[in-house]
């Protein structure tokens, strides 16, 4: 199998000898116009007629036919309608004068009129490669997976160019080609890297390829004819001096050779493949890298958080009981109290830094059983309000809950702990007096609640790791230290029951915390009567 | 101090809640035996007949909820079990087994003492309905007439909230857990149902309650039910 590189495009449509065709019977029936013209009148220059035909020729069909249709338009007009007629000389030098004038303007009007068909034809051409590459670009960019957009990419070119196969293979660990996407048949089966990929100038070894391509030689099987005649194509895929795989294409032995376009489809296509699978390779060793960074960060968060929020209460702890028990010092009763209170308020703070700590072991060890039962939101929010009371008394809180809220299937103590985490952190990091707003609203079939504050919101850089465990807002020294802990685990919380947890916020404008529970039918009990 | 010289049973595995227990509950008159195993609480339990057992539900050679069991199959010896936080489930089937309290660790010793004295007062004097008028606070509920007053002022309930309402001051300061209240006020075929529970819980204090956000009777147990406070009369 062979092709001609410098091939004139040929319109798959229509055959060559139509354009001729219509040449002869164009000038024919002009030429029969003009006879009954000039039956009827003496016009002067009824010979102008002709180049509507060139004309129409040179555009629809090319400057061949236009330049036939000028030619016989000069030698018809001249045998029928210059005098002396049915003859091809010419009596007066004037008239000689007119039929040359006639063919150079028809040849002038042919070449124009196929010059701007032919570049018409090219621009339409480069538009179809344009969107075809944009069709695989987009595909190659936008499938889940790269081996779907490998598989999609195979699908389109075998459709594309009507091929036998077409397939996608990609350099595996060891070296090897691995087949990642197969199209249609006998294809996709040399898994040996050809040699020529792998030197350095990557010399096509097939001397009567054109460019990069290569031909791989079938292996010989008597009998098989059909294999034997069809073409077999490897194109490398590469990014910069790396082989990433090749491109291979089978073409039915009855399919016309490729055309300029088609081959360069097929090398482009080649090159976002490649484009593509590099980006993929780069993305993923970016994200290893990512990971390992945020472990490390991570473990000297855990680390510095469990030294500050277990030792600061441990110390308050250990200096109260070893002051009560100084036997030298007089304390006074209220001193003693003071100290045994310090102790049981850093006792506690200790025992909701553990209890969040267990909860976060327990929602990423995923042995988290939310006890669900139906519970009417709004009585939540009302024991929960009322439990921070005296932490709420600096800010005004509007609840907007109705009663008439479907029950949600929530485990109490979880949703509970959600509310109060998303609730404190309101009144923990605004100004005293900044309102604060609970609502809930059925919206679709989930129950979508909202913690919102007018505060001074989160920097929208901060944003992308809210709920990442132990990641604290940069804040000032005079600012409220929390554990990092708390929005981690109301998200873990809230997706345990199979809601979403989400964030917005905007410098000066305010936070607003979003979760949503899923609604389900509750079973109906009828009310019963006083026994 | 009512129950003075009562005999407490308290069944722990750490040795330094047993000596806290036992000081504090020593100085306030009480009589302190002690367990670390399921085991040696039987034998105790079977030796001393204490009055009242302070169960941890976490014991190194028996599940805590098959003591309790064992121990209601033949007396009605008062149970506050001792729990993790975290394990909602384990508290409430302790009180549907039959333990009468329970009590979160890390508890105040405040909130202990006072679970002891309302779990012997009950022991003490069943509440049986048999006074005509319970008063609580500036509640008063009129069981003969079925009547409910709030600071003087009649309160119209439905014959659900009523039953609900009754079912509490059967049980004064005891914590009820949503199937015993569901099951006393609808019947014994229901249990699962707690979101009507708690609409009516709700309607309960919106009637009864100064601030039904922050109520003075109805209390919440987060995850395991509701508790009826009472508070002296006016």
């Amino acid at each position: 199998m062979s092709w001609d590189q410098d091939a004139a495009p040929s319109s798959p449509h229509e055959p060559g000898w139509l354009g001729y065709a219509a040449a002869v019977a164009g000038v024919a029936v002009v030429s029969l116009a003009i006879g009954v013209i000039l039956s009827w009148a003496r016009i002067a220059n009824v010979s102008m007629l002709y180049l509507l035909v060139v004309l129409a020729l040179g555009t629809r069909f090319g400057s061949g036919p236009a330049v036939m249709a000028s030619l016989l338009a000069f030698f018809t007009f001249n045998w029928y309608f210059v005098g002396p007629v049915h003859t091809l000389t010419v009596a007066d030098p004037d008239e000689w004068l007119a039929l040359l004038l006639l063919l150079a303007a028809s040849v002038v009007t042919g070449q124009l009129t196929a010059g701007q068909r032919r570049r018409a034809d090219e621009a339409h051409r480069r538009e179809q490669e344009a969107v075809q590459l944009y069709t695989v670009g987009r595909w190659l960019a936008g499938a889940p997976t790269l081996d779907a957009a490998l598989q999609q990419v195979a699908e389109y070119l075998g459709r594309a160019l009507a091929l036998q196969g077409c397939a996608i293979l990609l350099v595996d660990e060891e070296g090897r080609l691995q087949p990642r996407a197969v199209v249609g048949s006998e294809v996709g089966g040399e898994r040996e890297l050809p040699r020529w990929l792998l030197t350095a100038d990557h010399a096509p070894t097939v001397a009567a390829s054109p460019r990069r391509w290569v031909r791989v030689v079938p292996p010989a099987r008597p009998g098989a004819a059909g294999a034997a005649a069809a073409g077999r194509f490897a194109l490398p895929l590469r990014a910069g001096a790396r082989v990433l795989g090749t491109l291979q294409v089978v073409a039915a032995p009855t399919r016309p050779p490729f055309s300029r376009e088609e081959l360069r489809l097929l090398e482009a296509a080649a090159d976002q493949v490649a484009l593509a699978v590099e980006r993929v390779r780069l993305q993923a060793e970016a994200n290893a890298a990512e990971v390992l960074r945020r472990t490390d960060e991570l473990r000297a968060a855990l680390l510095s958080s469990i030294s500050h929020d277990l030792r600061t209460p441990l110390a308050s702890i250990k200096a109260a009981a070893g002051s009560l028990r100084q036997r030298d010092v007089p304390w006074s009763d209220a001193e003693r109290d003071a100290f045994a209170a310090t102790i049981e308020a850093e006792t506690d703070r200790l025992n909701r830094l553990v209890g969040n700590l267990l909860d976060l072991s327990r929602i990423e060890a995923g042995v988290l059983r939310p006890e669900k039962e139906w519970y009417p939101f709004s009585a939540l929010v009302e024991d929960v309000l009322g439990r921070l009371g005296p932490l709420a008394a600096d800010h005004p809180v509007a609840v907007d809950v109705p009663d008439t809220l479907p029950p949600v299937l929530l485990d109490y103590v979880e949703i509970d702990q959600v509310l109060s985490n998303l609730l404190e952190n309101a009144l923990k990091y605004t100004p005293p007096g900044t309102p604060i707003r609970v609502a809930a609203r059925v919206a679709d079939d989930a129950l979508a609640v909202e913690v919102a504050d007018a505060g001074p919101g989160i920097p929208p850089a901060a944003l992308p790791r809210l709920f990442e465990k132990f990641y604290r807002v940069a804040s000032g020294p005079d600012q409220p230290r929390g554990t990092g802990l708390g929005l981690a685990v109301a998200k873990g919380l809230v997706e345990a029951h199979g809601g979403r947890l989400t964030v917005e916020s905007a410098p000066g404008q305010g936070t607003c915390f979003h979760f949503t529970l899923p609604l389900g039918a509750p079973p109906v009990l009828v009310p019963a009567e006083a026994s | 101090m009512q129950a003075r010289g009562a005999r407490i049973l308290v069944v722990d595995d750490e040795p330094e809640i047993l000596r806290a227990l036992r000081t504090n509950l020593t100085a306030h008159g009480y009589e302190v035996l002690s367990a670390t195993s399921g085991a040696e609480a039987q034998a105790a339990y079977a030796a001393r007949r204490p009055d009242l057992i302070l169960l941890d539900l976490g014991l190194p050679d028996m599940d805590g909820l098959a003591l309790v069991e064992r121990i209601r199959d033949h007396a009605a010896t008062p149970i506050v079990v001792l729990s993790a936080r975290g394990a909602e489930r384990d508290k409430v089937r302790a009180l549907d087994l039959g333990a009468d309290d329970y009590l979160t660790k890390p508890f105040g010793m405040d909130e202990l003492l006072a679970r002891v004295r309302v779990a012997l007062r009950h022991a003490a004097h069943p509440a049986s309905g048999s006074a005509a008028v319970f008063r609580s606070g500036d509640l008063a509920v009129d069981l003969e007439r079925r009547q409910v007053t709030v600071g003087g002022r009649q309160v119209r309930l439905t014959p659900t909230e009523y039953a609900l309402l009754r079912a509490f001051i059967t049980h004064p300061d005891k914590v009820l857990t949503r199937r015993m209240l569901l099951q006393e006020v609808w019947g014994p075929e229901y249990g699962t149902e707690a979101h009507y529970l708690h609409v009516y819980v709700a309607s309960l204090r919106r009637k009864l309650e100064a601030d039904p956000q922050r109520p003075r009777y109805l209390l919440t147990d987060p995850g395991v039910g509701y508790r009826f406070r009472t508070e002296p009369s006016d």
